[in-house]
């Protein structure tokens, strides 16, 4: 295992930001390599456990160096400075380091993270983006694959999660990391993990072990790993959104990965300073809970649940 | 003027988020008035826009026999941000101006510009007021994107600002609320000018003279008094050059805002205050104007510390 420094960024007061790679060398030259990233922003605390046990694991687990095929570069963290404070974006100017790509290397800060990292992330097979929902919610781990036209969706079920979502291109997605790996030359999925600020063992567990059974059946280790589920391809139109009618204080009443009936109570909303049950969130259909607001207090009309629609 | 919620959602304890629309409209109702819509306060930190809409306010209030056509004014459209010194909108930590044109089963950052998006449909003219950030000082000016400047530049010429700034197309900017409202055939200008979390009151009065102007032309008010309307510079006879902090540290001004600066010329440098060291000297790389200056002075390697517009003849 090869320690390889990144990029470096100096600050006024704080110690300089390096960030650093750990490159595992494969055995075959003919097998397929992989880069994985981390922690892009401050409050994603799943991916940057994952990608940290990833190390661990690649260097302490496989016991025979020919268990390793094809090369992998992990890069746990790239934003320690927002990690360290508990900042979600880049903390000067709240730039999202993930909506800077390809990057530039004569623009601003984060602009120029983002050209460092992608020129490092160049040449591999595949790519693995650890990330969290954008907004209040958090979800069970899915990948999320843009409809881009680069996406290989076939590589994408051999993590073994439930569901990948073959989500619609946004402008703004046209700037992710993702999107970008993709159009030079790179198979990236991104990995979308809850967003939690604690380590939940059993949900880091599930999306660790879809880590290791992607790599062990692409061939980049060998590895044998018991099989996941047959993943589901989710396109928008097969998600329910369903928002609330009331604000006030949140109780989802079913986890999310529960699967519910139509009409099924799933949550309800209480009155914030008289105790009352105000509102009663139904599932319009039958499905599988995929995400759900995160926080104890809720907004008007804001997104409850989405729902999977089955049957 | 009759003022309207365009937008509400009850928050969780005791407090509605409530987005206002002020609407000045002739005493009697004209066939075909033409309808002109002024926006601001997209991002929280950014109040230039809030004065210049009361300023027009004030002005429409004291010359109601001037209105011809409607006039909507929205001046806060993150109202939670623009009360909590936020520039993107509250708990969603997002930027409303890549939030277009959301809709009405997004999440609510969308669903609020989805209701905007829909009001202001159906204007003529759209101006969308900014006061870049809380980082660098802007003179006034308007910026246009290339595929709409046909019908736009000619009403940006109107507006008595100092610079047009006409860029190419970037697919990510097709989330703003320019783009999505000239997708949808009003003719929308953005205006960026001043600085984050201030009033520059000078740069308030400069616009409404302008915004004036252009209604008067546009015979959405008539009235016998004249409005400044400056000659503007245009991005189409020269080129920007961008100056960049080399290091991380404290920047200083050697020059003041919107000073015609010749090349090699100092606009500042990076210093250490722990060690009392100059890190970098930055000179000027063409000769032109200052149109853009960094105010706050901390710094990190990339950080844009000034924008100079000068003659493409000055490019090395």
């Amino acid at each position: 295992m090869k320690k390889i420094e990144i990029l470096r960024i100096d600050s006024l007061n704080r110690s300089p930001l390096i960030v650093e790679g750990y490159l595992f060398e494969g055995c075959d030259p003919t097998a397929p390599s992989v880069a994985i990233v981390g922690a892009m922003e401050g409050t994603t605390i799943l991916p940057l456990y994952t990608a940290s046990k990833l190390v661990d694991f690649l260097k302490n687990s496989l016991d025979d160096e020919k268990k390793l095929r094809g090369n992998i570069l992990v890069i746990p963290s790239i934003n320690h400075y927002a990690l360290n404070i508990n900042e979600r974006f880049w903390p000067l100017d709240k730039t999202d380091i993930n909506m800077m790509f390809p990057g530039y290397g004569e623009g601003e800060t984060t602009q120029r993270i983002a050209k460092k990292l992608f020129d490092a992330l160049q040449g591999y097979t595949h790519g693995i983006i650890l990330e969290t929902r954008e907004g209040v919610s958090t979800c069970m781990p899915y990948i999320k694959l843009f409809e881009s036209g680069y996406e290989n969706i076939d590589a994408a079920k051999m993590f073994g999660y439930r569901l990948i979502h073959h989500k619609t291109l946004k402008p703004t997605d046209t700037v992710s990391l993702q999107y970008n790996w993709q159009l030079w030359g790179t198979s990236a999925y991104s990995l979308i993990c809850p967003s939690d600020l604690h380590v939940e063992l059993h949900t880091s567990n599930e999306v660790f072990e879809g880590i290791i059974s992607f790599l062990g059946k692409c061939g980049i280790i060998d590895y044998k790993v018991l099989s996941g589920y047959e993943s589901t391809i989710v396109k928008n139109s097969d998600v329910e959104v369903i928002q609330t009618a009331k604000s006030g204080i949140f109780i989802p009443t079913k986890k999310i990965g529960s699967y519910v009936k139509k009409d099924e109570i799933i949550g309800k909303v209480i009155h914030a300073l008289e105790g009352e049950v105000i509102h009663k969130i139904l599932s319009p259909c039958n499905g599988l809970i995929a995400c759900a607001y995160k926080n104890g207090l809720i907004l008007e009309n804001a997104v409850a649940f989405r729902v999977v629609k089955s049957g | 003027m009759q003022t309207t919620e365009i937008f509400s959602s009850q928050l969780p304890v005791g407090e509605i988020l409530s987005i206002k629309r002020g609407r000045y409209e002739p005493k009697q109702k004209q066939a075909n008035a033409k309808r002109i819509s002024i926006v601001s306060g997209t991002h929280g930190d950014e109040l230039e826009g809030q004065y210049v809409i009361y300023l027009l306010s004030k002005w429409l209030k004291e010359n109601p026999d001037a209105i011809n056509g409607i006039i909507d004014l929205y001046p806060a459209v993150n109202a939670l941000g623009i009360d909590t010194i936020t520039r993107g909108f509250p708990i969603y930590e997002v930027d409303l101006n890549r939030a277009f044109p959301g809709n009405k089963r997004d999440f609510l950052p969308g669903q609020l510009v989805h209701a905007l998006a829909m009001d202001i449909k159906g204007s003529d003219i759209a101006i969308d007021i900014h006061s870049s950030n809380i980082f660098l000082k802007e003179i006034p000016q308007i910026r246009i994107n290339k595929e709409f400047s046909p019908s736009t530049l000619p009403l940006a010429k109107k507006l008595n600002c100092d610079f047009i700034w006409i860029h190419d197309a970037v697919t990510v900017l097709e989330a703003t609320f320019s783009h999505t409202m000239n997708q949808m055939g009003t003719k929308t200008l953005v205006v960026e000018m001043g600085v984050g979390m201030t009033l520059t009151q000078v740069y308030g009065q400069q616009l409404l003279s302008g915004i004036l102007n252009l209604m008067k032309s546009e015979g959405i008010i008539t009235t016998d008094q004249e409005f400044e309307q400056r000659e503007p510079f245009s991005s189409e006879v020269g080129d920007v050059f961008y100056i960049n902090s080399p290091s991380a540290g404290l920047f200083v001004q050697s020059i003041k805002h919107c000073a015609i600066i010749k090349k090699g010329d100092v606009i500042g440098t990076i210093v250490d205050p722990l060690s009392g060291e100059v890190r970098d000297t930055l000179e000027a790389p063409s000769g032109g104007i200052l149109f853009t200056l960094r105010e706050f002075p901390v710094v990190y390697e990339g950080s844009l510390i000034a924008r100079i517009f000068g003659e493409n003849d000055e490019k090395n």
